[in-house]
């Protein structure tokens, strides 16, 4: 109650017409706020709550502290799962940076066709992961796809059967990912680089440093707000991953491919472990907070800093 | 006249009302998820005979078992129940019926004698404290080996009745350039395989002990470690694609001749016949290999929703509870869903000749077994034994005995 009153009286001198503008904003926010604080901080404290719960098919109300928790940690699978997390997030959104940044910089240099080029890497964005991860299925699927494609051909001894082995299978996921949002991470990127000043290209020319050095060493620390974006956008895609590693390789061979999403619906809806999905979820909820919240943390202090001066 | 029409709007109202309450008493809206051509052509058999009977029938299909099962409970619990829902029956049921969910059909089901014509084993999965809070329609069996005629006939192999003579079998299939085993490698399909192994190898005893105590001791016997190493020994017989492939591919496999055999449930049967193919013809069936007779049932079941809080079940949920187990329904429905009647005592001789075999072999109740859940294992510990059995299975350097024990600790964390 108290800050509108000082909303009020503050700017009594300036002119009482800036009140009403911002209690009407502020209206208009109700709704949002009221959605954001019901179903999304509303939900996790109800999700922790069950988490502390014996619940099975039904939310129950019988609490026993920690147990879902001792039970979560205790399974094989779960960690599996966590592991696959890491390595796909690294390989992933490391995967999307680079190879978007590769092909932003060939578009920049002033490729011909551009047009053409831009639209065949954004393709891949207007399908949804389940169709990417059908597509990728067929094309990995050593008796079907490209294994047997290049063996047809006279290759015999040719081997590309990551699929259907369980120490390989996860890194399929990223091929996958990768192939699907390069096209985005490249028009982020792209539009980056188009803001970049011509002045400082004229400047280094003049210098006679080498094109390479210049995007090194120059224009790559210039984009770092769009480097921030991009790791951010991909790692909100990492960690709700679920229907890629459905549609692609069902978690399998075994669990060899499981992500904590699947894993945590999985035990929700197909196995009624409401209390160790939902422990399922908290963890990786914090997880997320433990790894990314730094990072979020220390970009965005720079970015004030840097206003600061 | 204003006084008039109030009087005539009321009545035509209570009228209404009326009417919609009679129609009431005869409706049941039935959730299920048999979407596919041969599941709702086998659903329309009951509907029709409860259509017959003066009931009104309100289809709600809903696809995937996981989704139908979700949706039926989130009714439920809004307040708002389908009052017949497909269910599996065990202990998810159980807990439903544990919050006073569910309204029990045992007036009719003691009019119908259910006790003595269901086989025991079903009449205690589909009871809570006493009371039948489902009625079973039918039995699949999940230790049946499809096999292709042609291929077993090309490699010179009879249809194997040990284990032992599988392998021999598999390795001359194998040299006549035929993939041995067609499957599919996801979780619940190794299970199938696996508990085949299980029931093959320990016995029918050993089997139902085993799943219906989870005893320690057993899980680490020696009849356990054999177990894991004749399960083990099928892995080379196996195809490089089999991860991930769907049921329905790997039973293509073998009516085509690319594979041997398909351990795999009687819906099998459907593919077959859906390919033009008599099932016990070019593709015959076979219990797998197995020590002792048995067979392993899973059923499909309706619940009722108590209505209205009503833990006695409606005329209309009698109704259906009945239709559902009438001989003539019974047969009808069977023969087009691929599985064999709940009810022991329907005569048999207008079933293909697989599922006659079946019918013949459950008189004895000897030989009747349940698949895993049904022994009333919570859904954590089959879904742990699923993860077990497949990561033994998918793994190339895991030891049976490490198998092994990786599977009873699976079970001691899960329970």
């Amino acid at each position: 109650m108290a800050e509108p009153a000082q909303g009020g009286l503050k700017p009594s001198q300036g002119g009482r017409r800036r009140w009403r503008p911002q209690w009407t904003a502020r209206m208009a926010l109700i709704p949002a706020m009221t959605i954001t604080i019901v179903c999304f901080y509303g939900f996790i404290i109800w999700t922790f709550v069950i988490s502390l719960t014996r619940s099975r098919l039904l939310p129950v109300y019988k609490f026993t502290g920690f147990d879902q928790y001792f039970r979560l940690f205790a399974n094989e699978r779960w960690w599996t799962a966590m592991q696959n997390l890491a390595i796909h997030g690294v390989l992933f959104i490391g995967g999307c940076m680079l190879f978007g940044y590769l092909l932003a910089i060939l578009i920049d240099r002033g490729i011909k066709a551009e047009g053409l080029f831009r639209t065949v890497f954004m393709l891949p964005l207007s399908m949804s992961f389940i169709v990417t991860g059908v597509i990728w299925q067929w094309v990995m699927n050593p008796g079907l796809g490209l294994q047997e494609a290049v063996r047809a051909l006279g290759w015999a001894s040719f081997e590309f059967n990551w699929i259907v082995r369980p120490d390989r299978s996860i890194y399929t996921l990223a091929i996958a990912g990768i192939w699907q949002q390069v096209g985005l991470c490249m028009a982020l990127f792209l539009a980056g680089l188009r803001n970049i000043d011509p002045n400082i290209w004229k400047a280094t020319r003049v210098d006679g440093i080498p094109v390479w050095r210049v995007y090194l060493h120059v224009i790559t620390p210039m984009l770092r707000t769009v480097f921030f974006t991009v790791f951010i956008l991909m790692s909100a895609i990492v960690m709700k991953a679920f229907d890629l590693v459905v549609a692609l390789t069902g978690g399998g061979p075994g669990f060899s491919s499981d992500l904590p999403a699947r894993f945590v619906v999985d035990h929700i809806l197909n196995r009624q472990e409401l209390g160790l999905g939902a422990a399922g979820a908290f963890v990786l909820l914090c997880t997320v907070i433990a790894v990314i919240s730094p990072y979020i943390h220390f970009e965005l202090r720079k970015e004030r800093g840097g206003r600061g001066h | 006249m204003k006084k008039f029409s109030k009087v005539a709007v009321l009545a035509a109202f209570m009228s209404t009302g009326v009417s919609a309450g009679a129609l009431h008493a005869q409706t049941a809206e039935v959730l299920h998820w048999w979407t596919s051509g041969s599941e709702q052509a086998a659903l329309a058999e009951v509907r029709k005979a409860f259509e017959a009977k003066g009931g009104a029938w309100v289809d709600t299909p809903i696809a995937g078992g996981g989704n139908a099962r979700a949706a039926a409970v989130n009714r439920m619990l809004g307040g708002d129940p389908a009052s017949v829902f497909q269910f599996s029956i065990g202990q998810q049921l159980r807990e439903l019926a544990d919050q006073g969910l569910l309204a029990n059909v045992d007036k009719i089901a003691s009019e119908e004698h259910w006790d003595e014509k269901l086989p025991p084993l079903i009449v205690k999965a589909a009871k809570y404290d006493g009371e039948y809070i489902a009625a079973p329609i039918n039995i699949h069996g999940e230790n049946w080996m499809f096999f292709n005629k042609a291929g077993l006939e090309k490699a010179g192999v009879d249809v194997p009745k040990s284990w032992s003579e599988f392998m021999t079998a598999a390795k001359k299939l194998e040299d006549a350039g035929i993939i041995p085993i067609g499957l599919g490698g996801q979780p619940w399909q190794e299970r199938i395989m696996f508990n085949s192994v299980l029931l093959g190898v320990g016995g029918r005893d050993f089997y139902a002990k085993l799943y219906s105590t989870l005893d320690d001791d057993l899980l680490a016997s020696d009849t356990m470690g054999k177990v894991f190493e004749t399960f083990a020994a099928l892995k080379p017989f196996v195809d490089e694609s089999s991860p991930g492939r769907n049921w329905n591919e790997a039973t293509n496999m073998v009516i085509k001749g690319d594979a041997a055999f398909q351990f795999m449930g009687d819906w099998a049967k459907g593919e077959i016949i859906a390919a033009g193919v008599e099932p016990g013809s070019t593709v015959g069936c076979a219990f797998a290999p197995a020590i002792d007779t048995a067979y392993i049932m899973t059923v499909d079941a309706f619940a009722f929703s108590a209505m209205d809080g009503e833990e006695e079940a409606t005329p209309a949920q009698a109704k259906m509870a009945q239709v559902m187990l009438e001989p003539d329904v019974q047969i009808a429905f069977n023969k087009k869903k691929g599985s064999i009647p709940a009810r022991l005592d329907v005569p048999a001789d207008s079933f293909d000749s697989c599922a006659q075999m079946a019918i013949k072999t459950l008189q004895d109740p000897k030989t009747h077994l349940v698949s895993t859940g049904l022994f009333g294992v919570p859904s954590s510990v089959s879904g742990a034994i699923d993860d077990s059995i497949s990561n033994f299975w998918n793994s190339a350097d895991m030891s049976p005995q490490e198998g092994q024990e990786q599977f009873r600790q699976a079970i001691a964390n899960a329970k």
